[in-house]
């Protein structure tokens, strides 16, 4: 009767960590594709907000390089001892309407904004694969540890490639040209 | 140089170890006392004993600070919440680690206060906080914020406000029932005189007493280190979270550089934080014996095991 009682309470014990490790892999399995879903989701946010970021910050710089060659060129003539004031006169109203609009010329700001947006769009498409490097990683270990392992044979959880990279090539080698230290020339 | 993985689960291990260490003491402990305290006064109340009327009262109390703590922190430390337009930076790098860890973005507060420094509160992750102060926000840049945030998330993840919470009230009950005994020798003398000529009996009382005067201070030790523990864990599952060792290292001394004391912090919320709030107390000698009673490990021993993880 113990004997029994004590065989029963261990199959059943058994039998639900059979169950939970079960549904460890097939959740993970679900949510490795839900994290593929997320990269997918963010590469969209990146490739929608780039362009449309870009092209509102070169009509902003043309903006202000334009006011400025127009300034540069008046100093030029002054300089010279020419008359320049048919230039200034054509520059004047364009600078003021700037003046007025922004009491400070801000490229730098908005540049920095941009470079900003960059770093943050990229971060968010590298955790994006991150968490499916992060899950695939967690259901690949447990697929060939003791003792979830067993369960994985049992119904056959294949493994999972998560990030696919190539297993050979350029990026396993360093070649002469990656030695040095990289020299920056703006 | 140490795989974070490998750092990871010996963190976990030895986290695991001191929390079943302090179960048993704490079992221990309130057993003896409140075996000793039968014996003494004669009987045991209800069919509860000392120790469940001491679980009781410790429980209750540190329940509600436990299920409001997100709301009693925030309230003390008159933060507000963070906003996308003033603080760009801290929300889109909370949201960022949010999408590679996986967990739902916690509520964002900051804290009027220029001293650089940052806490996680709340009872699970559908109310967890994460509050910085303004000084952190302008003294660290980027990839140092993102470590910090990195940090808190990873209390968040591993649940160390619930087992901090568990913790105390187990030591609450513990300083409760010793109190309680101490209490009861000076006052009720009377009573036990026939009941001593058993030896066992008086070998629990000795022991009763001897925890009693004892069992307060060393279950508050233990606590304190795991807290400690917890520290180390949070650091290293911030490198798995950024890989950029780096970034926490100059965060945390960038925060132990700056030598202004947190206003808001107090007793109670000071192990809640990245780095000890309270910080000129003579760090020069920290000590193996005085580091024993802080909430965090000293911040060069933290950059010396992340250093060896980068």
């Amino acid at each position: 009767m113990n004997i029994t009682m004590i065989l029963l309470v261990s199959v059943i014990l058994l039998a639900l960590w059979v169950v939970s490790v079960y549904n460890f892999f097939v959740t993970s399995k679900t949510r490795v594709k839900a994290s593929i879903q997320e990269i997918g989701n963010q590469l969209k946010r990146q490739a929608d907000l780039i362009p449309n970021l870009e092209a509102s910050v070169k009509g902003y710089l043309k903006h202000e390089k334009s006011i400025l060659e127009m300034l540069s060129e008046a100093r030029k003539l002054l300089s010279k001892g020419q008359d320049a004031t048919k230039q200034i006169s054509e520059v004047l109203p364009k600078l003021q309407v700037v003046v007025e609009s922004n009491p400070e010329l801000k490229a730098n700001t908005v540049v920095s904004d941009l470079m900003g947006e960059l770093r943050d769009t990229a971060d968010k498409v590298m955790y994006a694969r991150r968490l499916m490097i992060d899950l695939t990683a967690d259901y690949n270990v447990k697929r060939v540890t003791i003792p979830t392992n067993i369960v994985a044979n049992l119904f056959k959880f294949e493994e999972l490639k998560g990030l696919e990279t190539a297993e050979i090539g350029e990026h396993l080698t360093v070649n002469a040209s990656e030695m040095k230290s990289p020299k920056v020339n703006l | 140089m140490n795989n974070i993985y490998e750092v990871q689960q010996s963190n976990k291990i030895k986290s695991g170890f001191i929390v079943f260490f302090f179960f048993i003491f704490v079992t221990l402990a309130t057993y003896l006392i409140s075996s000793a305290m039968g014996i003494y006064s004669g009987y045991e109340p209800g069919g509860l004993g000392f120790a469940g009327i001491a679980l009781i009262v410790s429980g209750v109390s540190t329940f509600v600070s436990y299920y409001y703590s997100d709301k009693i922190v925030l309230g003390i430390s008159d933060a507000r919440l963070a906003t996308k337009q003033e603080d760009k930076v801290f929300t889109s790098v909370a949201e960022n680690l949010c999408i590679g860890s996986g967990l739902p973005i916690p509520k964002l507060y900051v804290i009027e206060d220029s001293a650089p420094n940052a806490f996680a509160t709340g009872r699970d992750y559908d109310h967890a906080v994460i509050c910085v102060t303004t000084g952190l926000l302008l003294k660290l840049n980027r990839t140092e914020l993102e470590a910090v945030v990195a940090h808190e998330l990873t209390h968040i993840k591993n649940y160390d406000i619930r087992l901090m919470s568990i913790v105390s009230v187990m030591v609450g009950l513990v300083a409760l029932l010793a109190d309680w005994f101490l209490r009861m020798s000076f006052h009720s003398r009377s009573k036990s005189s026939d009941r001593n000529n058993n030896q066992l009996q008086i070998i629990i009382m000795i022991l009763g007493i001897v925890f009693a005067i004892l069992s307060p201070f060393i279950a508050q030790l233990i606590q304190l280190a795991i807290s400690r523990r917890r520290e180390f864990m949070a650091d290293g599952g911030a490198v798995v979270m950024t890989r950029q060792p780096q970034g926490l290292i100059s965060a945390l001394q960038k925060i132990s550089n700056d030598h202004e004391p947190l206003e808001a912090a107090n007793k109670a919320t000071a192990h809640l934080y990245i780095a000890n709030p309270f910080k000129d107390k003579n760090s020069s000698a920290v000590g193996w014996f005085s580091n024993m009673f802080n909430t965090h490990p000293p911040i060069q021993d933290r950059i010396a095991v992340l250093q060896k993880m980068s």
